[in-house]
């Protein structure tokens, strides 16, 4: 287990490595920030030399990157162009708002599609299954801008119980985790319900059924936990993927994200912050993962990592 | 007399097709067991044996529904029956082991754990005492090094080990009746014998009925007092194992027989039952066996009764109307 984690730490080096090399080349494809940073007037040849020079830009391009790369180890990604903070702070800063909206997202999809999904699945061709796989079809279809929109429409603006934009209290996290998790739910929703029927019908339910315990118990202690695998999958991946993904949801609440911070950049072309906020959260995708396929053993006691199968 | 522990009467299973009415699967059978007894129901797959087990459990899959007869353990009549009502007598007064040992135990949870869950359901008792009894239970299936396999998964055993476990937890309850649904069908010839020897076994010590749904007439010659023979949803033969095997009646019993390779004799071909069975909702009129039949005559457009033999055995056969005297001929 030790070794393995080892192993994987190692692959996340090399992944971040790639990345950067990436991130860094294809971000100086975008055109020169400095032409974009003098907005009125014409600024003279020695002007533009001084802010290159003073943002080390003059430097060829391959000390750049070591530059760049020697910062990745020491955990310093620059300042920022356009504010001068270092962007590490920068990131510090949206991190705990990026967090709670992911972890909102995902709790609000979880209590909805979990529900959803298995009652679904074992009321499969009723009217209930119907209403389950609408809903499902209404969450993967609904454009989340949209969504947000109304939500702050009737919500806030209408009767007024809860803000629109900001993130202050846990009551500004409710709008935006409704709206990313109910986008979310409705995939979720139908991965539980089609897991929940694959495993409805192995034959260890009828075995559980013919012990004579509660239809509750099949459900939950027997096809539930085996459905279980495919669901943490998806949403290991999607967490990951909440982490910078959630700009359309940040850019209408207002909210002081990571995924708003790297947009704001692109738009700037401030080089650092994209560069530390895509190497960032490319880590925290990689630890996600890992996290995920450590927790296949506490499901599933036939995967063993990192050891022989026994 | 013996006393019979189990008796059905007129069991009707159906599908419902989706013009609201009905398939029929299994159609109006009778049979009873007695005490200690192993029943064996053989037949080819689709014959409704399964569905029959099932019933008994009430565990038919969605869809499939009982739609008539009575069924009888002791003075407990299943009609009545509510969904709790069910669940008490699911592994308690009458258990089930299925085909698959393989994918029969949930492989996210111990072999101890499962066998707990049956004896925590039905016995007040502390799970102190559950873990001792799964413990015993597991000795007395044979199981080696019992006190390692209560913690170990079902993916660390070998399947004939899983049946063994499977049997563990059906009789951990101490059921009056058990249903084998082909419960050696997927194992290694000498994995079988192993597993058919301590059922019998275990029947003696526990004086438990067994209804045994196999379409091996080895399986059958091997453990069963008695045998029905069934067909597309009909039971066709009863009798004694000795009589299915010296004199077998209806010609699908013979065919059935007819099919099995001697040791003794070499054949090119082995005899085979031309034809298949008949679909559910394609039944033939009169005898369901009579377009596979080569004794089929006029007679058999209309159904046949349930003929009863000298020796007891009962055939669904006109040959049988007057007796066993055509037989002879034939």
């Amino acid at each position: 287990m030790i070794a393995y984690i080892i192993r994987r730490l190692l692959h996340t080096i090399l992944v971040v490595f790639a990345i950067s090399l990436i991130i860094f080349f294809s971000v100086r494809l975008t055109g020169d920030p400095v032409s974009v940073m003098f907005q009125a007037g014409e600024p003279t040849k020695e002007a533009i030399a001084e802010v290159r020079k003073n943002l080390g830009l003059d430097e060829p391009l391959y000390v750049q990157y070591g530059i760049f790369l020697k910062g990745l180890v020491t955990f310093d990604f620059g300042e920022s162009f356009r504010s001068g903070m270092p962007v590490i702070d920068l990131i510090k800063e949206k991190l705990g708002a990026t967090l709670a909206l992911a972890f909102g997202g995902m709790a609000v999809a979880i209590m909805i599609a979990f529900p959803v999904g298995i009652v679904s699945a074992v009321k499969r061709g009723t009217g209930v299954d119907f209403f389950g796989r609408i809903f499902s079809l209404i969450g993967i279809s609904f454009p989340n801008f949209w969504l947000g929109i109304m939500l702050i429409l009737i919500f806030a603006v209408n009767l007024k119980w809860l803000p629109s934009s900001g993130f202050e209290s846990f009551k500004h996290l409710i709008l935006p985790s409704i709206t990313l998790g109910m986008i979310l739910s409705g995939i979720l929703a139908r991965l539980v319900r089609s897991s929940m029927l694959e495993v409805m019908n192995q034959q260890y339910i009828s075995t559980a059924k013919s012990k004579g315990i509660s239809d509750f118990a099949v459900i939950i202690k027997h096809a539930f936990r085996n459905a279980l695998l495919p669901t943490v999958t998806f949403l290991g991946l999607q967490f990951g993927a909440l982490l910078g993904g959630t700009v359309i949801v940040e850019q209408i609440f207002s909210w002081p994200g990571i995924g708003r911070l790297i947009i704001d950049a692109i738009n700037q072309r401030d080089y650092p912050v994209i560069q530390g906020g895509v190497i960032f959260l490319a880590v925290i995708m990689v630890a996600v993962n890992l996290v995920i396929d450590l927790s296949y053993t506490l499901i599933d006691p036939r995967i063993k990592i990192g050891g022989s199968r026994s | 007399m013996v006393q019979k522990v189990l008796e059905v009467e007129e069991l009707k299973v159906g599908i419902k097709d989706e013009d609201g009415g009905r398939i029929a699967i299994v159609n109006g059978i009778n049979f009873h067991l007695h005490k200690g007894e192993t029943l064996g129901i053989v037949g080819e797959s689709g014959c409704g044996k399964s569905m029959t087990s099932l019933s008994l459990m009430g565990l038919l899959p969605a869809g499939v529904e009982r739609h008539g007869g009575d069924i009888r353990l002791g003075n407990l009549n299943f009609n009545s029956f509510n969904k709790k009502d069910w669940r008490q007598i699911r592994g308690k007064k009458i258990a089930m082991i299925f085909q698959e040992p393989m994918s029969s135990l949930n492989p996210v949870y111990t072999v101890g754990a499962q066998i707990n869950e049956m004896i925590l359901n039905h016995e007040r008792v502390s799970k102190k005492e559950a873990r001792n009894r799964a413990l015993e239970m597991l000795k007395l299936v044979g199981i080696p090094r019992p006190e390692q396999v209560l913690n170990e998964y079902p993916h660390q055993l070998s399947g004939g080990m899983r049946q063994r476990v499977m049997i563990a937890i059906a009789l951990s309850c101490n059921p009056e009746v058990l249903i084998a649904d082909e419960p050696t069908t997927a194992l290694d010839v000498t994995i079988q014998a192993q597993i058919l020897e301590l059922m019998k076994k275990i029947q003696d010590q526990l004086h438990m009925s067994i209804v045994l749904i196999t379409h091996d007439l080895g399986v059958v010659a091997e453990m069963c007092d008695r045998v029905i023979v069934m067909y597309a949803g009909e039971i066709v033969e009863e009798s004694l194992v000795v009589d299915l095997f010296d004199q077998p009646s209806h010609p699908y019993t013979k065919g059935l027989l007819a099919s099995l390779p001697d040791i003794h004799e070499q054949k090119e071909y082995l005899s085979s039952i031309l034809g298949v069975v008949p679909a559910p909702g394609k039944m033939p009129a009169g005898c369901r066996f009579a377009p596979r039949c080569s004794f089929a005559h006029e007679r058999c457009k209309e159904v046949p009764p349930l003929f009863e033999m000298e020796n007891g055995s009962k055939v669904k056969c006109w040959l049988y109307e007057d007796g066993e005297a055509e037989v002879a001929a034939t």
